[in-house]
């Protein structure tokens, strides 16, 4: 009883402290559900898209940012889980978001199958072998065309009543409540799942799970004399990245109805750290500020450009990533919480400036670089 | 069996260029311990610079050598401006990756900036004639390249055992520290490493070009079979690219005809040679054995 008093009353320190901490999810969750109202449909369609790839993202940034295990290749990831929800659903009439558990279940054992030789493989050489595994796989889709329909594209289809029979037709997430359109409904699906797998991915890295995940990045032999069991966690975590990616790609399956190789390159994979590393890896929240950032770049600002100067989108992306490496290696949250302690550093030193010694070595701000904080 | 031989001298052809590729590749590790991502990007990109000297009606060997010049430039600057900064490649390898990916997302963007995307055609450096050997056809386009990879391996080796300025580097990459003690301007010699891999870069895009059309992912196959050579033959050994190459080459060649699995995919053999060299001999067949200090 005084056990859950005590609790209670460190967590809620005061009133305003709590508002403080409350208030940003509040708006930003008010934001999120107005966004699909105010804005015509094909961004609302845009938004899914973003809403794949933060999810995409979230899954690496749990083996790469948590785990310090490279992978230059989630985008195949993401291919298995958007082409295991297609087959399912087109040759196996499975339903819909079933597809997408079984996705996760696929994509868990790839990432186990790639796992097992990340125990021997890392750092630099296992970003190479996961970059062959992604330049690998466009191919991989063409040559097993039998079942992915290569080049020419896999459509999505189910059976559907049309016309007073049941006929093979494009799957569609159809709104089953009246006030919404279509992709109104699909962008509050997928919010969902969005919102519970950032959930589930931060219960995760406060556990004591998490904290052996951060634990085997920053010293193995460190975490394997204090009884971590370093391969298991190794390899679990690379399963639930990959599971995790897995759902992004069959969300994404699900929102565009077809697939081809040419979406899910090299550039994919590229894509998917590009939102981790801008967002901030290792901080729960990073991936999806970065999955957004990454929408607004190339769906917005870059579709201003004159078609010419488009591909300076690559480019600019490109040295984003080099300055960011050479200047904030935390990415936007990381840079956000070095002005955070900095400013909390000044407010406490006026504060204190009557009080004796009290050298910011011991109250100083908490080290801004990637954390384990969410 | 003359089938074979036919489909073994072609992948033999096009080992020499994943060599040419691994060369560079290899010069690179040794100098800054990294795996450089962007080496196949870089090498198209100067590729595009030997185009357009040529179509501007240069001689193609003198268009050649401003190419090479031109990848020097581009592979110095790169090492002065983003990998020197950014620190010791076995200390931070996510800092390494996420650069060198950079630098491969901007170097492909600028060459389609100033390129556009459409594939440009290049002649064969050595025609489109063949020759017949034991009555097989070679491409003297094969014979060229192994040719050339011969030259630059006497020119590598002449520069790194016969000169002072290659005994500066091998101190460089045997212990940085030591060598900077001793005098050594490193960083300058680590640029001038940079600089030599991005033009034999060039070299190597100039070979796959005419087969592949200038396009600005010509190298990305091509990287991944020059990082399988150099994995086979040791990350750290000229030679190990050169043997790595041509087994590369000749896998890759063979194995997509007789094994129906691989065959729209010749990048599979090279990625299980990768796959089973890192996990049973990560040294590699030339390499040195890397001992880890706790």
């Amino acid at each position: 009883m005084s056990n859950t008093v005590t609790a209670g009353a460190s967590v809620h320190r005061s009133p305003g402290d709590w508002a403080l901490k409350v208030a940003p999810w509040v708006v930003l969750f008010v934001i999120l559900a107005i966004v699909p109202f105010q804005f015509p449909s094909f961004r609302v369609e845009q938004f899914c898209f973003w809403m794949t790839l933060a999810i995409a993202a979230c899954g690496l940034n749990l083996l790469t940012g948590y785990n310090g295990q490279i992978s230059v290749g989630h985008g195949a990831l993401f291919g298995i889980g958007a082409y295991t929800t297609g087959i399912l659903i087109t040759e196996f009439g499975v339903p819909l978001f079933g597809a997408t558990v079984a996705s996760a279940v696929v994509c868990f054992a790839a990432g186990i199958l790639i796992g097992l030789p990340a125990l021997r493989i890392k750092g630099l050489y296992l970003a190479l072998v996961t970059l062959a595994v992604a330049t690998l796989f466009p191919l991989l889709l063409e040559q097993f065309s039998a079942i992915t329909g290569g080049s020419g594209g896999l459509q999505i289809t189910s059976p559907q009543l049309y016309r007073g029979e049941m006929r093979e037709r494009p799957i569609r997430l159809e709104s089953p409540v009246a006030g919404l359109e279509n992709d109104q409904w699909k962008y509050f699906v997928f919010l969902g799942i969005t919102v519970v797998i950032f959930i589930l991915s931060r219960n995760l890295i406060k556990s004591r799970v998490g904290r052996s995940l951060v634990a085997v990045r920053d010293n193995e032999v460190a975490a394997e004399s204090s009884g971590i069991p370093v391969s298991q966690v190794k390899i679990v975590t690379f399963g639930l990245s990959a599971a995790i990616a897995g759902i992004g790609g069959s969300l994404f399956a699900l929102d565009q109805g077809q697939l081809y190789p040419s979406s899910f390159t090299i550039v994919l994979s590229i894509y998917i750290l590009v939102a981790v590393v801008v967002g901030g890896a290792a901080s729960i929240i990073g991936p999806a500020i970065g999955a957004v950032f990454y929408g607004l770049f190339s769906d917005v600002i870059v579709q201003q450009m004159p078609d010419r100067i488009q591909p300076a989108r690559a480019v600019i992306l490109g040295v984003l990533l080099i300055l960011l490496m050479l200047l904030a290696p935390g990415g936007i949250v990381g840079g956000f919480r070095t002005l955070q302690a900095k400013w909390s550093a000044r407010r406490s030193s006026t504060h204190s400036s009557g009080l004796a010694v009290t050298g910011p070595s011991v109250t100083g701000p908490p080290a801004a670089g990637p954390e384990v904080t969410a | 069996m003359k089938d074979f031989l036919q489909i073994l001298l072609v992948g033999i052809g096009d080992g020499a260029v994943y060599a040419m590729l691994g060369l560079g590749l290899v010069v690179i590790y040794r100098s800054t311990g990294l795996l450089n991502f962007a080496q196949g990007e870089m090498a198209m990109f100067s590729t595009f610079i030997v185009w357009t000297m040529w179509s501007l009606g240069l001689p193609m060997w003198l268009a050649i050598l401003g190419g090479m010049a031109g990848g020097f430039c581009v592979g110095a600057l790169v090492h002065q401006v983003a990998v020197r900064p950014v620190g010791d490649p076995h200390e931070k390898p996510l800092a390494v990756v996420i650069v060198t990916i950079g630098l491969f997302l901007g170097v492909n963007g600028a060459a389609q900036l100033i390129w556009g995307t459409l594939d440009r055609s290049m002649p064969p450096l050595f025609g489109r004639g063949q020759v017949t050997v034991f009555g097989v056809a070679v491409a003297w386009q094969k014979i060229g390249a192994v040719i050339v990879l011969g030259v630059m391996v006497l020119l590598f080796y002449l520069l790194f055992q016969h000169t002072k300025l290659g005994l500066a580097m091998r101190a460089v990459a045997s212990n940085s520290e030591s060598a900077s003690l001793v005098g050594i301007p490193v960083p300058r010699l680590l640029m001038l490493g940079w600089g030599l891999a991005a033009a034999v870069g060039t070299v190597a895009g100039v070979f796959i070009a005419p087969n592949l059309g200038l396009g600005t992912n010509l190298m990305q196959l091509t990287l991944i079979f020059g990082f399988a050579a150099i994995t086979l033959g040791g990350f750290d050994s000229l030679v190990g690219a050169v043997v790595g190459g041509f087994v590369v080459g000749a896998l890759s060649s063979v194995m997509p005809r007789y094994i129906t699995i691989f065959e729209k995919m010749p990048l599979a053999p090279a990625f299980i040679l990768i796959l089973a060299v890192l996990l049973f001999r990560p040294e590699g067949l030339f390499g040195k054995k890397q001992v880890t200090r706790v």
